[in-house]
């Protein structure tokens, strides 16, 4: 019920932003309701799926303790660059894919930017946020509004024109470059195809390639061919669009609201008294006194009642378990 | 106060991949359907377990299980990662060449090296005669090198010098399966070993050094076969045994004769078969009389009692059946020792009987083809013996040579390093070897080598050896050429060449042709691949003991590979031997010796009241040159160390030196229960200052001409640090690919005598 | 416990390694070895015993229940996955939590790796890498009946116990036949020395590998 409850709630909220600052509606784009609507139901399903997640135990301690430490006095006065860096890293560039693999990174910064760009581009259109105005009606010169304000008057002829008015195509052209990689990767690459499931893994990069392909030829039809197939594109276009932004909080689309978990469990892991736990056999440090004790508590929330059982490292469970073998159950051949 | 961006704690050893030493030499590659899959062998011992190599684009760069009969699936740590040594950054791709050992090795083109060796060779035997100049070959060659290594010697060099690195290995049990049998081979296939009721394993760490054919020794338990294992160490295999008879080095012949009286007092021999089938019963059994277990005990270092108990097992067993290796062999001794265990195979009339039987595994891919085909130095191909006259003709006429060319029996490898120090052999050719590793008595090996007028040496790593030549010659890796091998089963098994040869490499066979030419005999050098070589090799071999007239590629390409002698084409081979009773000699039967045993030849005195042993380690294959540069095998075991016992009070990674007569060593100890108190062990893969033969003593046995490498004299004493080992050699410019070097500098002893365990520090 | 499954006899196990360097050429993880392999006797004897994914079956996974990112797939033929790698956050519960110490992780890449049992071979019927090449037959792949056939004096157990709780996986040991159907000990042996509690960063002794960045 609670996931319910949060999910409604959130969906109130954004048509309550929408309606304020569409200005009740005047700036809000007719043709633009379906994306609207689509929103709606986005912003119903991850607060549904973010609270469904957050309700096992392991999630739950996780965001209490991860919010809690970022959201500390403490912690900010101590060390206060340290949550912006770790955005920076951890969220912007992804400092972790490197490690993983460089040309993985590379694509997935590709697919990362690209993304932020046409949904920092178009939700704000669609919810009536942005609106472009011109005073003679036809241009060349424009004013941009936020929120009914003009912030910005700009030449459409000029540089900044075009980037403002071709941002969702840069942003496909960067999509369809990361997309393609690891769609290409899953074809080819045995590792990635180990155990891959088409609707979690072919179906995300499918749709980001659709979205990029209907979006750049959308702008092809209406600057070369005259509007030439627009009505069927921009239906093409809707489709796909409304139906990722329904499937995202359900697939794997949804490591996009986890990934942040990251943070939270660094800074909770590490913010905490100082203090290490060492393995109980070989007095090797475990992890931080903290996370072990979050750890055992998480365990016992399960039930799984040989949580002390973190106390011992790894290495020592092995050899402990290989012994008594050998002096339970034979020692030889 | 920080808070670290980074997450810095993981519990031991959970971050620890294993993961070769970063990427190897031909990048980690995980590609779907582009790739085909060679079907060969491994290039490492002599169980020869079938593999596929993975190629894409034309480059080896992984290894895929193979069903083959041999191994069945299994594979050991040295083979799954032996497919990196092909396009290793390591790999020498020109030949290096200097004037004197003072310069730099510097690369330059093939016929600049070729003509160099050939001009120097001329010169060396112009000034000092024909033997001046001598040649030695390995058995990790493909029998078809092996069998041009003895033509060229005899034929394009003419020098009675040639021997070759399994002088070192295998021909303690050659030399004792002649004088026994008159046929120089395991007496039954590895599949026998499943049919047995009782299996004796004398001196062979087979879970280290034979890793996959501990398949067949757990199979025969499984199907209810005891196991006796004689080793001074408790090896793996020894661990579990139902006897294990902790020995010290040294005595196996004192051991094995009485544990043949004790067959004999208590009426357990098969003497109707000894009386049907073997000749020298009498002198046998009394010079085993000599050996009660009381005596022997004595020897041995072992309870009585545990004599008898082997005794009775291995006699009442309905089948029995006694493998060995180097543990037996290497020593002044070693053909008496393995003689001792074909006369109590013998005298419990084991022999020639599926599950019953006698086998040596060899320790070489090529362990047994190499030894056949002449590149012995007393020996012609097919196993035929150079002072023999008919045997002579009869080769020379193969060869199209006049008799009296045809040079007279040289020495044996270690007698030919004495003879470079005294300056009777002036220039050497190597191949396929690395003496300055792998002979013992390291000093008296760089003076016999540095006192060379001219060395030339091939290979495809830069060897600590050919870092010491005046020429190096590149070769191939035994992946980009075809070829055969012959196993421990002498079973004939067919390598195939999985990609081309790396730019500027050259097969050994073009080498040898080539120089032949230069020689002025190009016309019997004439070869333009491996099969061209097998087809003389056939012919050459036709008749004789060793007889692989049968054995064509395309049989062997049908086949999983023809065990010899298979004497025609539509022979089937012959997986084992003397099941009609009878022998290759003359008279058809087993001539058993009667063997007393003696004290090692280096004795104990207050000074030096220790054994020195020496050995291998699994992840580690011979001299190392191969696998010391393999990032999953140095991380596996970066280091040699100190086998001690834990009564000597030192404790596990301290600096301990190990002097013997010859020099003194120092290594981090690995204390453990595991090994005699009164013996210490260094396995030998590591080179000067870290080298086991070091310490070695050069003693031969007086009839093989082995080394005792498995016996010396030692003393073990405190040291201030442990010494570090050095990176393998590479051309000067050049560095070891670093990425498998990682855990070099480690200055501990690994946990166990396997290795690290994946999780240790 | 699964049809086809790995069956582990550390009885039989020469610590050679191989399975270590077999993982390491295992398409789903190339180039990396997710397989332990412990020396239990260090001083005293060469024993040994390899060390893979046990795929716990009840309690399901405890690795997949502590993620606290959903990150642990357990697919309907019980295989216990490897993290997914979007949405792991590399915080270690796993590796903790898992009772038989089989998760590794790499905090550089936040990402946690385990065996997996060779998923791109057994998902087409073909044996693990690990237990294709294991000289020993130490780790065997298959059903017990084959087993058996191979080994007849021989029986399986596939529950541990830990201190007294129970936890049933779909990887078995073997047991010898007249044992009976008792759990294998997990060992939850009590330490040497006194058990230590939670120590001030820096005055613990690290080896080398568990320290990568700064200290607190």
């Amino acid at each position: 019920m609670r996931p319910v409850i949060a999910g409604i709630v959130t969906a109130l909220v954004l048509c309550a932003a929408v309606y304020t600052g569409s200005r009740g509606l005047r700036s809000f784009d007719s043709a633009l309701v379906p994306y609207a609507v689509a929103s709606v139901f986005l912003a119903f399903g991850i607060a549904y799926r973010y609270t469904v997640w957050i309700s096992s135990p392991g999630a739950r301690r996780l965001f209490r303790k991860g919010w809690g430490a970022a959201l500390s006095w403490r912690n900010l006065r101590r060390a206060p660059t340290a949550l912006p860096r770790m955005i920076a890293t951890y969220l912007g560039f992804q400092k972790f894919l490197g490690a993983r693999s460089r040309a993985r990174w590379a694509a997935h910064q590709l697919l990362f930017w690209g993304c932020l760009l046409a949904a920092a581009i178009t939700f704000p259109l669609v919810w009536g946020w942005f609106t472009f105005t011109s005073d003679t009606g036809a241009g060349p010169t424009y004013t941009m509004n936020v929120w009914g304000f003009g912030v910005l008057r700009f030449d459409a002829l000029s540089i900044l024109g075009w980037l403002l008015f071709h941002g969702l195509d840069i942003a496909a052209v960067l999509v369809i470059a990361g997309a393609t990689y690891f769609l290409v990767r899953r074809m080819r690459d045995r590792e990635a195809s180990t155990g891959q499931r088409f609707g979690y893994d072919f179906v995300p990069l499918l749709a980001l390639i659709v979205i990029s392909v209907t979006g750049l030829l959308l702008t092809f039809s209406s600057t070369l061919l005259h509007g030439g197939g627009y009505e069927f594109l921009a239906v093409l276009h809707m489709a796909a669009v409304v139906l990722t932004l329904l499937y995202l909080p359900f697939g794997k689309f949804f490591h996009i609201v986890q990934r942040p978990a990251a943070v939270g469990m660094q800074l909770f892991k590490y913010t905490g008294a100082g203090q290490v736990q060492p393995c109980r056999v070989c007095g090797e440090p475990i992890d931080t006194a903290e996370y072990v004790d979050n750890l055992r508590a998480t365990m016992r929330d399960l039930d799984l009642r040989f949580d002390a059982m973190a106390l011992t490292c790894p290495r020592c469970k092995r050899l402990q378990r290989g012994q008594a073998y050998r002096t339970e159950v034979k020692r030889g051949f | 106060m920080t808070i670290p961006l980074d997450p810095t704690i993981t519990p031991p050893g959970t971050s620890r991949f294993r993961d070769a030493g970063g990427v190897p030499a031909d990048r980690w590659r995980a590609v779907r359907g582009e790739e085909t899959l060679v079907a060969t062998h491994c290039c490492f011992c002599g169980v020869q377990c079938g593999m596929y190599l993975r190629v894409h684009d034309g480059k080896v760069f992984g290894v895929e299980p193979r069903d083959h009969d041999i191994n069945r699936m299994r594979l050991c740590p040295k083979g799954l990662n032996a497919y990196q040594q092909v396009n290793h950054p390591d790999r020498l791709t020109a030949p290096l060449l200097r004037r004197s050992r003072t310069d730099d090795l510097r690369p330059v083109s093939w016929e600049q090296a070729l003509d160099h060796a050939a001009d120097q060779i001329q010169r060396v035997q112009a000034a000092y005669g024909r033997d001046a100049f001598g040649m030695l070959g390995g058995a990790s060659l493909f029998s078809e090198k092996t069998y041009l290594v003895g033509k060229f010697a005899r034929v394009a060099l003419r020098t009675r010098h040639v021997d070759y690195n399994g002088r070192l290995c295998m021909v303690s049990a050659a030399g004792a399966n002649k004088l026994s049998f008159g046929i120089d081979r395991a007496a039954n296939p590895f599949a026998d070993i499943l049919l047995t009721d009782c299996l004796l394993i004398a001196g062979s760490n087979v879970g280290e050094c034979f890793p996959v054919m501990t398949q067949y020794l757990w199979g025969a338990r499984d199907r209810g076969a005891t196991l006796i294992v004689v080793d001074p160490r408790e090896t793996s295999i020894a661990r579990t045994a139902d006897i294990h008879v902790a020995l010290r080095p040294g005595t196996d012949s004192a051991f094995f004769s009485s544990v043949l009286h004790v067959v004999v007092t208590e009426g357990l021999a098969d003497e109707a078969y000894v009386a049907a089938h073997a000749t020298g019963w009498e002198e046998v059994r009394q010079a085993a009389a000599e050996y009660p277990p009381e005596r022997a005990a004595q020897i041995c270092g072992i309870p009585a009692a545990q004599i008898t108990e082997v005794a009775r097992m291995f006699a009442t067993a309905p089948k029995a059946m006694a493998w060995h290796a180097r543990g037996i062999e290497h020593h002044t001794q070693g053909v008496e020792n393995c003689l001792t265990v074909i006369n109590l195979c013998v005298a419990t009339g084991n022999l020639g009987r599926p599950g019953a039987g006698y086998g040596t595994i060899t320790g070489q891919g090529n362990g047994q083809g190499g030894r056949e085909h002449g590149q012995k130095s007393d020996m012609l191909p097919g196993g035929r013996s150079i002072s023999d006259p008919v045997h002579r003709a009869q080769v020379a006429r193969i060869w199209g040579i006049d008799e009296a060319d045809l040079p007279q029996a040289g020495t044996s490898m270690m007698e030919m390093v004495h003879q470079m120090g005294r300056g009777e052999i002036r220039g050497l050719l190597g191949i396929c070897n690395n003496p300055f590793v792998s002979l013992p008595n390291y000093a008296v090996v760089k003076a016999g080598y540095d006192a060379l007028d001219f060395h030339a040496q091939c290979d495809f790593f830069l060897s600590e050896t050919s870092a010491n030549a005046h020429l190096v010659l590149p070769v191939t890796t035994w992946a980009e050429d075809d070829g055969v091998m012959a196993n421990a089963e002498a079973r004939v098994v067919r390598h195939r060449k999985a990609q081309e040869p790396l730019p500027g490499v050259r097969t050994d066979t073009w080498v040898m042709c080539e120089l032949a030419r230069r020689l002025g005999v190009g016309d019997k050098f004439a070869f333009t691949g491996s099969e061209q070589v097998f087809e003389e090799l056939r012919v050459a071999s036709r008749g004789t003991v060793n007889d692989y007239y049968g054995i064509t590629y395309a049989r062997l390409d049908e086949t999983g590979g023809i065990s010899w002698p298979c004497p025609t084409v539509d022979h089937p081979g012959t997986p084992r031997l003397f099941e009609d009773g009878q022998t290759w000699h003359a008279d058809k039967k087993i001539h058993m010796q009667a063997v007393r045993w003696h004290p090692p030849a280096d004795p104990y005195d207050d000074e030096y009241p220790m054994t020195l042993t020496t050995g291998r380690t699994v992840a580690h294959f011979l001299s190392g040159n191969q696998t010391r540069r393999l990032g999953g095998l140095v991380e596996q075991t970066p280091r040699p160390w100190v086998e001690v016992h834990p009564s000597h009070g030192y404790a596990s990674g301290d600096p301990v030196t190990v002097v013997t007569r010859r020099g003194a060593a120092t290594f981090p100890a690995l204390v453990t229960d595991a090994i005699r108190p009164d013996t210490v062990f260094v396995p030998y893969h590591w080179p000067y200052p870290v080298a086991a033969n070091e310490l070695t003593i050069d003693a031969l046995d007086p009839r093989s001409k082995i080394p005792e490498y498995k016996v010396c004299a030692c003393r073990i004493q405190p040291a201030a640090h442990v010494t570090a080992v050095p990176a393998p050699p590479v051309p000067p410019g050049h560095e070891s690919y670093a990425a498998t070097q990682v855990s070099r500098g480690d200055q501990h002893p690994p946990t166990s005598s396997q290795g690290r365990g994946t999780s240790e520090p | 416990m699964m049809g086809r499954t790995i069956i582990i006899d550390p009885g039989r196990c020469i610590g050679c390694q191989a399975c270590v360097s077999a993982c390491r050429e295992c398409d789903s993880h190339r180039g990396k070895s997710m397989i332990h392999l412990d020396y239990l006797d260090a001083g005293h004897s060469v024993a040994s015993m390899p060390t893979v994914c046990m795929h716990c079956e009840d309690p399901l996974a405890p690795c997949a229940q502590v993620c606290p990112a959903e990150a642990i797939l357990v697919t309907p033929d019980g295989v216990v996955h490897d993290a997914d790698k979007s949405r792991c956050i590399g915080c270690g519960n796993c590796v903790n939590a898992c009772p038989m110490g089989v998760p590794k992780i790499d905090l550089k890449a936040k990402l946690q790796f385990k065996c997996n049992l060779c998923y791109d071979r057994t998902s087409y019927g073909l044996a693990p890498m690990c237990a294709t090449v294991c000289p020993t037959g130490s780790i065997f792949y298959g059903t017990v009946e084959e087993l058996r056939a191979e080994r007849p004096n021989v029986a399986v157990a596939s529950t541990f116990d830990f201190g007294g709780n129970l936890l049933t996986t779909g990887v078995a040991m073997v047991v010898p036949a007249d044992r009976g159907d008792v759990p294998v000990p997990g060992g939850v042996g009590q330490p040497a020395g006194p058990t230590p509690g939670p120590q001030p960063f820096g005055s613990v002794p690290t080896s080398a590998d568990n320290v990568l960045g700064e200290p607190l």
